[in-house]
Parts: C-alpha cells; structure tokens; sequence
C-alpha cells in the first residue's frame, strides 16, 4: 500500500458472501492435467524407489556421486559413468518448520520440508523431502535420519513411495 | 545397459493434474446485469448521455469519455445477427454430431455472443432477428447460460 492512499475502493468478500448468493460469480476449472516427460536419469531414479533403491549416478572423472542421477555429470559435461544404489539414510542438511499446506490453508502441527544428504552421495548432494515421526522442537540441522517406505505393493515409482524421513537412531 | 538407455521399466511420463480453480465476481454493471438476467429475464445495457452510446452488456464507465454511466436501459430481448459461425467440433476435440452454431447478436450499441437455437444453418443471414430464450426462473443461477440460446423472433 502506498503511503497517500489509506483506503481502497472496492468490496471485500468473504467465502459467506459467496455461500449465501450475496453476489453473482462465475466459477471455472483450469483443465491442468499435463504429462511430464521424466527423461532418462529421473525415470530410472522413480523405478528404482519403486523397487525401494535411492539412486544416484556416478561421475569417475569428477569422483562425484549425485542423486537424483543425473545422465551427464555437472562439472565435466562428459556422461555419467554409472548408476549407483545409495543408502536410504542420511543427514539434514536444512529444514523448514511450515505452519502452511501447498494450498494455503493454516495448520497447528507444521509440516517440515527438509533437503537431506543422502548417505553414499557427495558431500552436500541430496535431495528434499518430508521429515516425520518428530517433534518440531526437536529438529536440528546434521540430524541423521532414515526412509520410511511405502510397503511394497503401494509404491507406484513416486518421490512419495518415501514417505518421509525419521531420526535415525545410531548404536 | 548405458546411462544414455531408457529403463523400459521406468516411467515414461509423470501425469497430474493441476489443480486451478478461479471465481470471477462480474463487477459493479455485471452484477446488476446478471441479477436482471437471473430475476427479471430482462438484457439491460447502460447509455452515455454524453456519447449517446448504448454499452450491452452494461458497463460502469464510458470506454469514450470515461465518464461514470447510470442510465440503465432496457434493450429488449429481440437482437439482431451480426455476425455467426458454425462449430463442428466440441471442447473435448471430438466431430459434433450437429454443429453448434455461434453468433455476435447486437444490442444498443453493442452486443452478446451466443448460441443460435431451433433454427437451421441454412436460415441463418446476418440481420435476422433473434429473440432469446430464457431458462425457467427456479432454474436460473446468474450466467449468461441463463439464457439457452437465441432462436428466430
């Protein structure tokens, strides 16, 4: 708001408004329904969650590993050598405590968005996903936490065939 | 198998569905337009004294003088085919059985696009007048659809 203008013409409406016939509108739906190619690297990365491998490729002239695999290595340009199995484990890298869903709605509980290093891959490469089973409170960057998995039979070559990440706890 | 390989296993596409839903609320002249449509089956268009320029559907603000507009007028429901075309193929792509026929009917000044109904291409001629046919009152939300379509006056 700028600071000459302190009130806005217009009418503000509540979703009431809307409910009770206080006023007219027209309500439509995008028709959004896309197909996105998945490509090489990130199709064999979703085939092999469904199989429940975390996979990363391998570049031997960088001595790099980075999930998701990539095809052509980031630093060199030369293909990847190889694909490798990481493990389902791994290390918070940073976190979000998120006290809104995707679709701008306010929760109590946050939901808690983190990037995690993968155990197996280069230093500093992971990937983002959900942690749980958590209290908010208890969430500290270099925490070591694991996979919880789909079962088996529900996973359909998703990110989500993880279900979010969970403390570790070490011997 | 190479890194440059599709896995057959693997899959092709990831298909979703975005979900984006929109409101549109019609204004200070639409909703009164809309409201006469929804309660009195009447078109209603507002007139600038200055301009002597009839806006169908009605608007606020004079687009030539911009000067605000409170004359409403009553411009019937008989208009005249200004311009129309034939649709052979529906939303979903698909080759309709029947084409629907569109058309740009005037009023005052300006005008609505419609559907042309209980006539066949053939009459069609730029011109014709047209009257239309509302739906009945229970069944009327406040949408142009109100109106069913416009057939021969």
């Amino acid at each position: 708001m700028t600071a000459k203008i302190k009130e806005f013409p217009g009418t503000s409406l509540s979703e009431q408004d809307f409910k009770e016939g206080k006023v007219l509108f027209n309500f439509d739906k995008l028709n959004g329904i896309f197909a996105w190619d998945t490509g090489i690297g990130i199709g064999t990365y979703l085939a092999a969650l469904k199989n429940g491998v975390i996979l990363g490729s391998h570049c031997s002239t960088c001595r790099k590993t980075v999930v998701p695999p990539r095809t052509v290595c980031e630093w060199c340009y030369r293909p990847m050598d190889q694909y490798v199995p990481l493990k389902d484990t791994g290390t918070v890298n940073t976190f979000s405590l998120c006290y809104v869903t995707w679709d701008v709605k306010r929760i109590k509980e946050p939901l808690i968005p983190a990037v995690i290093e993968i155990d197996g891959a280069s230093p500093l490469h992971g990937i983002m996903h959900m942690l749980g089973e958590v209290d908010p409170k208890d969430v500290k960057i270099g925490m070591r936490v694991q996979a919880v998995w789909k079962p088996a039979a529900e996973r359909q070559g998703s990110i989500n065939d993880i279900l979010y990440f969970k403390p570790l706890k070490e011997d | 198998m190479t890194l440059l390989q599709r896995d057959p296993n693997a899959p092709q596409a990831w298909v979703d569905n975005l979900p984006v839903e929109n409101r549109y609320t019609y204004g200070l002249a639409g909703e009164k337009f809309f409201r006469t449509i929804k309660d009195e089956a009447r078109i209603m268009g507002t007139h600038c004294p200055n301009c002597d320029h009839t806006y169908v559907p009605a608007a606020a603000f004079c687009e030539r003088c911009l000067g605000k507009l409170d004359e409403w007028v009553d411009v019937g429901t008989v208009g005249e085919v200004v311009t129309f075309t034939l649709l052979n193929i529906g939303l979903d792509g698909k080759p309709l059985e029947k084409p629907e026929i569109i058309a740009f009917i005037r009023f005052g000044d300006g005008g609505l696009i419609h559907r042309l109904g209980e006539i066949d291409p053939e009459q069609i001629e730029i011109g014709l007048l047209v009257q239309a046919v509302f739906k009945p009152k229970n069944r009327r939300v406040g949408s142009i659809l109100d109106i069913r379509y416009f057939k021969p006056a």
